[in-house]
């Protein structure tokens, strides 16, 4: 429902920048707000295992980090609301978002919408969507039981979610369109599997098309590889290709980079006053959860500076 | 009014979580059939959702209609308990 009372502070997103944010500005008694579409950690929430979190010695799996992040900003007294921001206008001394819960008022936003999986935009990928096509390997791997798999992309999120996956799968093809990028430790944890001949990687191959059968269901994918085109019989396909910024609202208002990713300054500043980001959303972010956390605690600062009535002009945006 | 809510889950699945955090402020009553512990019902809840993914909503009202949300989506999931 429409809120007529002007809060302090809205913050946009609910994942490790805006729940971190969230703690650090309820704990200093300012009125925050946040909007959530999605799931609350967002991709972190997502994650089977997360081991570079500091302060988790065996690591932790990104629903508990989640979880608890969103307790501990609740116990100060953050309020989430489950709704999507649609729009955002700058009336001076407050902020107007449009949202599907009707028109919310701030003093001052941060948004902290982060990114979501980018889709592979190859035939076959829509239309098998849920029935074999999958991006979130630990709400879906448990359909995969004994059953051959594609895992495409060659990052961080593609190699720890292929390490997932073994629990289930009989065999993985992993298809990596150029090397792997993945840590190290990453690539060190999946050589296990490929010695053990559950994973094999396949650098150097595209993936062009996925086909299904007559029931609607997946059954190969089509690849090239040293320009030949190779089938990988599949029961499923799994996509991990980096990350598309969740910019819909803003794009056309604030400043953005030439894929989205909004523009800030060096107090963390949008190119519209009163308006920060943090997180994964921020051109320039390194899309760590640790360095997620981080920005969403210097965000909150300069959010009070900002309250506060302290100047913060907008600086040179990068 | 909503005879009884079925939820279809796996352990690591964090939209699952939201569907029955959603429904716990709500104060809906609901029972989780947890995929990872049941393998054995996988096939029915392809067979309601025509879907290979969790989590799978299933909304049974007085007179036995059912709605079935697939995925947290409160857009399907807010009329369905209507």
């Amino acid at each position: 429902m429409a809120d007529k009372k002007v809060h302090d502070v809205v913050i946009v997103g609910a994942g490790p920048a805006a729940l971190t944010a969230a703690i650090y500005t309820t704990r200093e008694d300012i009125d925050t707000v946040l909007f959530e579409r999605g799931v609350v950690g967002g991709l972190a929430a997502v994650t089977d295992q997360i081991d570079n979190y500091p302060g988790f010695a065996e690591g932790v799996t990104g629903l508990d980090l989640s979880e608890q992040l969103q307790k501990q900003a609740e116990r100060f007294g953050a309020v989430i609301e489950y709704g999507e921001v649609t729009a955002i206008h700058d009336e001076g001394k407050t902020k107007r978002l449009e949202t599907t819960s009707g028109d919310f008022h701030a003093r001052a936003v941060l948004i902290a919408t982060g990114s979501d999986y980018k889709k592979l935009g190859i035939p076959g990928e829509k239309e098998f969507y849920a029935r074999g096509v999958h991006y979130c390997a630990t709400c879906d791997g448990a359909f995969y039981r004994d059953k051959k798999l594609v895992v495409v992309g060659g990052g961080n999120s593609a190699v720890q979610e292929t390490i997932f996956l073994t629990r289930f799968a009989s065999h993985i093809d992993l298809l990596v369109r150029s090397t792997l990028k993945a840590s190290d430790v990453l690539q060190h944890d999946l050589q296990k599997y490929v010695d053990a001949g559950k994973v094999t990687v396949h650098l150097g191959t595209t993936t062009d098309e996925i086909i299904g059968d007559d029931k609607n269901f997946v059954t190969k994918v089509i690849g090239t590889k040293d320009g030949k085109k190779t089938e990988f019989a599949t029961d499923g396909v799994f996509v991990f290709v980096g990350l598309d910024p969740n910019s819909q609202f803003f794009k056309d208002t604030l400043r953005c980079d030439n894929i989205g990713f909004v523009l800030t300054d060096e107090h963390l500043q949008t190119s519209m006053p009163g308006v920060f980001a943090a997180g994964d959303i921020r051109s320039g972010a390194t899309m760590q959860i640790a360095s997620a956390a981080g920005e969403g605690a210097t965000a909150a600062l300069k959010l009070r500076e900002y309250l506060e009535g302290r100047p913060l002009p907008v600086q040179d945006l990068v | 009014m909503v005879k009884n809510i079925t939820i279809f889950t796996t352990n690591t699945c964090a939209y699952c979580a939201m569907v029955k955090r959603y429904l716990d402020t709500k104060s809906h009553q609901y029972e989780v059939v947890n995929l990872d512990e049941h393998p054995e019902r996988q096939a029915e809840a392809l067979q309601l959702s025509g879907s290979l993914t969790v989590p799978i909503t299933v909304v049974t009202k007085e007179d036995d209609s059912k709605s079935v949300v697939v995925g947290y989506n409160l857009a399907k999931l807010v009329p369905a308990l209507g």
